[in-house]
């Protein structure tokens, strides 16, 4: 099988922030010092010659980039500062957008103002959400002048419709992001034999991976940093999305009380604002490898959920003090950054690397899996 | 010439192989030549050489005569152990001051007999052996050193005044001082060569920690039939080694590092390193990591075939770590470019650095001539005439322009003393200095 050499690719490439394969002259230094690099399964530099002999398809079908955890040692190391973890990151995000069958991803990743106005009229809809509707939000408020005195949520948002939307949005980012995940699939195992049965038995690997994310552990440089920050982003997040999907009828309380999954709250909000105040600072400083270019979707990716954490807080503190149009007007603001941060940052944006980066590792298991089936060799691929 | 006098025509800075031909050929031409050098002994980096490629010929039996030539050639004064510490301009040449390094000893008087050597009690890594051998606290460099009178170390002296009590002529004086001497030259050669990368310039490398893992000049050294062990054996337990790596690029065509340029010569004495050990040891097993083999020069790529034929193992693929396991063995890690990206992790015996070449001297303080971006001094004309600098009457030859081998240095300095000798000619040197001497 034949295959295409595409010799613009450099031009497609570069506002994704991968600029410098064109350095590389193919030593091989940053695949040998990588940790993660395995006998069969050799990266960034394999990935890096793609790039230069503009191999698209063979890009495409790789899972490579997703297999680095940017530890930066292959950028510290390069003879030529060809940037390879850089080039992977930059990767990482071209699949992001080829996955995406909406054209949403490759919009908002190569068009900054796009991508700025994107955000904006996501959350200018909630904005009239709150505003136009006169069973919901201030249209709502306006009804009940006994909600200006005291905090009275029912009166704002009544609980049921939040709940409902919650849901549908669920619904709907969910069939994105599976939806992208299985073009990913599909690209990925596209002519390679393998079983049914190799699936399967490799399925525990993708929740392991998600959850875990203990192939970190095989990097040679100490990233436990990033791992621990990781961590509490992803446990933060998951307890927030469950709080807000699945327990909202006890988690969106009517008045000033305090209830029990407010302290829920609390974990996942210190979690988040730290994380993103954390990796903010680093981004800011310039030190390690992996923060020292940044594309805008980074940016917008923190900024958003750092605010998002830090209007739910004050929410929550307005309305246990009972300051009615602290809490409301908070509210409102607090889904206008959730709002971009749910419908675009997931399923298309820098969010969906919790989904495809464990399907990386499993799919590498798969395609182990089904070799070895056919040549029965025993597995190379560990942990 | 024995007498240190007040005027030259030419002064030389650096008695390594370029300096010494530049200053030979000039003194040809009946210029008074005066070459200083900084260590204890001239011969620079070549005459601590085991074999010179592509030839094989003996380093140190091609380069002693060049050695002697100088040294007893009438219109050549060298003044070893010895510094320039300024350079002005004063017209029409120059007036350059020399610091004669205090030696303890009278060279004048020291007969070369090294009584003092045997009798001293300080033992002390040497540097010719690149700290593989050792030598006393007062000593002569080697046996081919020139001038051949001893050098106390006064770091490691102890006082003991054994060396004075024994030498048959009285020459060691603890309470030698360093002297400052000036004189007037009417044109100056740079030719202050090299050293090697630094062995801690790499943490991938061992940053120089680890025993085993040697620097080519090192390497030369334990190959000579005059070094420290008579035989390639290894550092950190005596064992002769069975497996042995180079790794190309070490010190060179690196940016992380600070050094993106090709040092022109690894390639070319790793290769021959590698055939003289397979030479030596017979049943080693040599294995040659590298980026491209550069082998540019006259009969150069017919070696690296003949290297090739005769068995040692030539890898593409740059090394990314060296790590110690057990025994004091090195444990390499490289993918393999020339089997197709894979990657191999390999244990070795002994590991040579094929180390890059950086300027010695940038001639900081002393000289106001222009750098190039890669540190050497810079050639105001590189394609027509390489050896002129930025400063008239200056000129550069050998590795202070940049790393090269032997005899593109030995050509270059034959070109620099050709341009020393037309711009003498050409400002009149002798006629104007005996002018001014008259009125």
């Amino acid at each position: 099988m034949g295959y295409r050499l595409e010799t613009h690719l450099d031009k497609d490439l570069a506002p994704f922030g991968g600029e410098t394969f064109n350095k590389c002259f193919n030593c091989g230094n940053c695949t040998a010092v990588c940790g993660l690099s395995k006998e069969d399964t050799t990266f960034p530099r394999r990935y890096i010659r793609y790039m230069q002999l503009g191999l698209k398809d063979k890009m495409m079908e790789s899972i490579d980039p997703w297999l680095c955890y940017y530890c930066g040692d292959c950028s510290d190391t390069c003879p030529r500062e060809a940037e390879p973890g850089e080039l992977m990151m930059s990767s990482r995000r071209w699949l992001t957008s080829l996955y995406d069958w909406t054209g949403l991803s490759r919009l908002m990743y190569r068009n900054n103002y796009m991508h700025v106005l994107l955000m904006t009229v996501m959350a200018l809809l909630v904005f009239l959400a709150f505003i136009v509707p006169s069973n919901f939000g201030f249209g709502l408020l306006a009804q009940h002048p006994e909600a200006m005195e005291t905090v009275m949520l029912e009166k704002f948002t009544p609980v049921e419709t939040v709940h409902l939307a919650d849901w549908l949005l669920a619904a709907l980012v969910s069939f994105f992001l599976l939806s992208n995940a299985g073009r990913m699939v599909y690209k990925v195992m596209k002519g390679q034999k393998a079983s049914l049965s190799a699936f399967l038995t490799q399925l525990p690997r993708l929740i392991i991976h998600g959850v875990s994310q203990k192939r970190w552990k095989e990097c040679d440089k100490d990233v436990w940093k990033n791992w621990i920050r990781h961590i509490f982003l992803v446990t933060g997040y998951a307890t927030m999305f469950l709080l807000v999907v699945v327990f909202l009828q006890d988690f969106q309380v009517n008045d000033s009380s305090v209830h029990f999954t407010s302290y829920f709250g609390y974990y996942a909000t210190a979690a988040l604002l730290f994380v993103t105040m954390w990796m903010m600072i680093d981004r800011l400083r310039m030190r390690e490898q992996s923060a020292k270019k940044s594309h805008a979707t980074d940016w917008s990716f923190l900024i958003l959920l750092f605010l998002v954490a830090l209007t739910g807080i004050l929410m929550h503190l307005f309305r246990i003090n009972n300051w009615p149009m602290g809490t409301y007007t908070m509210y409102m603001l607090h889904l206008m950054a959730d709002a971009p941060l749910i419908l675009l940052v997931v399923p298309f944006g820098k969010w969906s690397h919790l989904i495809y980066r464990p399907i990386a590792v499993y799919l590498q298991a798969v395609k182990e899996k089904a070799r070895e089936q056919r040549v029965g060799a025993p597995s190379l691929v560990t942990g | 010439m024995d007498e240190f006098k007040k005027r030259y025509d030419g002064l030389v800075i650096g008695g390594g192989i370029a300096g010494m031909q530049a200053a030979l050929d000039l003194a040809e031409q009946d210029y008074e030549v005066l070459l200083i050098e900084k260590d204890p002994s001239i011969g620079g980096v070549m005459i601590g050489l085991n074999k010179v490629f592509p030839t094989l010929d003996c380093s140190s039996c091609i380069c002693t005569p060049r050695m002697a030539e100088s040294v007893h050639h009438k219109n050549i004064k060298i003044q070893a152990y010895s510094e320039v510490t300024s350079i002005r301009r004063h017209d029409p040449g120059f007036k350059v001051t020399v610091r004669k390094k205090p030696r303890y000893v009278i060279e004048d008087k020291c007969i070369g007999c090294s009584q003092c050597e045997l009798e001293c009690p300080v033992d002390v890594p040497h540097e010719f052996d690149h700290g593989l051998g050792a030598r006393r606290a007062i000593y002569i460099p080697h046996g081919n050193a020139i001038p051949q009178v001893a050098t106390l170390d006064v770091d490691h002296c102890t006082f003991c005044g054994r060396c004075a009590k024994v030498c048959p002529t009285q020459c060691v004086d603890y309470t030698q001082e360093a002297e400052d001497v000036e004189v007037d030259v009417g044109a100056v050669i740079v030719t202050t060569g090299l050293n090697i990368t630094p062995m801690d310039a790499k943490k991938e490398y061992g940053g120089g920690h680890l025993i085993n893992v040697m620097n080519p000049l090192a390497m030369e050294a334990i190959q000579a039939s005059n070094g420290p062990f008579g035989r390639p054996l290894r550092p950190s337990d005596g064992k002769v080694p069975r497996t042995i790596a180079y790794v190309q690029c070490a010190g060179s065509r690196d940016h992380t590092i600070g050094i993106p340029y090709c040092s022109r010569v690894c390639c070319m004495y790793a290769l021959k390193q590698a055939l003289l050990l397979r030479h030596y040891l017979h049943d080693v097993e040599i294995t040659l990591y590298h980026m491209d083999i550069r082998a540019f020069g006259k009969g150069y790529e017919q070696f690296y075939r003949r290297v090739m034929n005769e068995g040692v193992n030539i890898v593409k693929g740059k090394v990314a770590k060296i790590t110690e396991v057990e025994n004091q063995d090195l444990l390499l890690r490289v993918e393999r470019l020339d089997e197709g990206g894979r990657l191999e992790e390999r244990r070795y015996d002994l590991v040579v650095l094929s180390q890059g070449l950086v300027p010695a001297w940038q001639g900081k303080g002393v000289l106001d001539i222009e750098l190039g971006d890669d540190g050497f001094f810079k050639s105001i004309s590189p394609k027509i005439s390489p050896v002129l600098t930025s400063a008239e009457g200056i000129f550069v030859a050998g590795v202070a322009a940049g790393p090269k081998d032997i005899p593109d240095a030995i050509v270059e300095a034959g070109a620099a003393a050709m341009e020393a000798a037309i711009h003498l000619e050409g400002i009149g040197y002798r006629e104007q200095v005996l002018t001014a001497s008259q009125s």
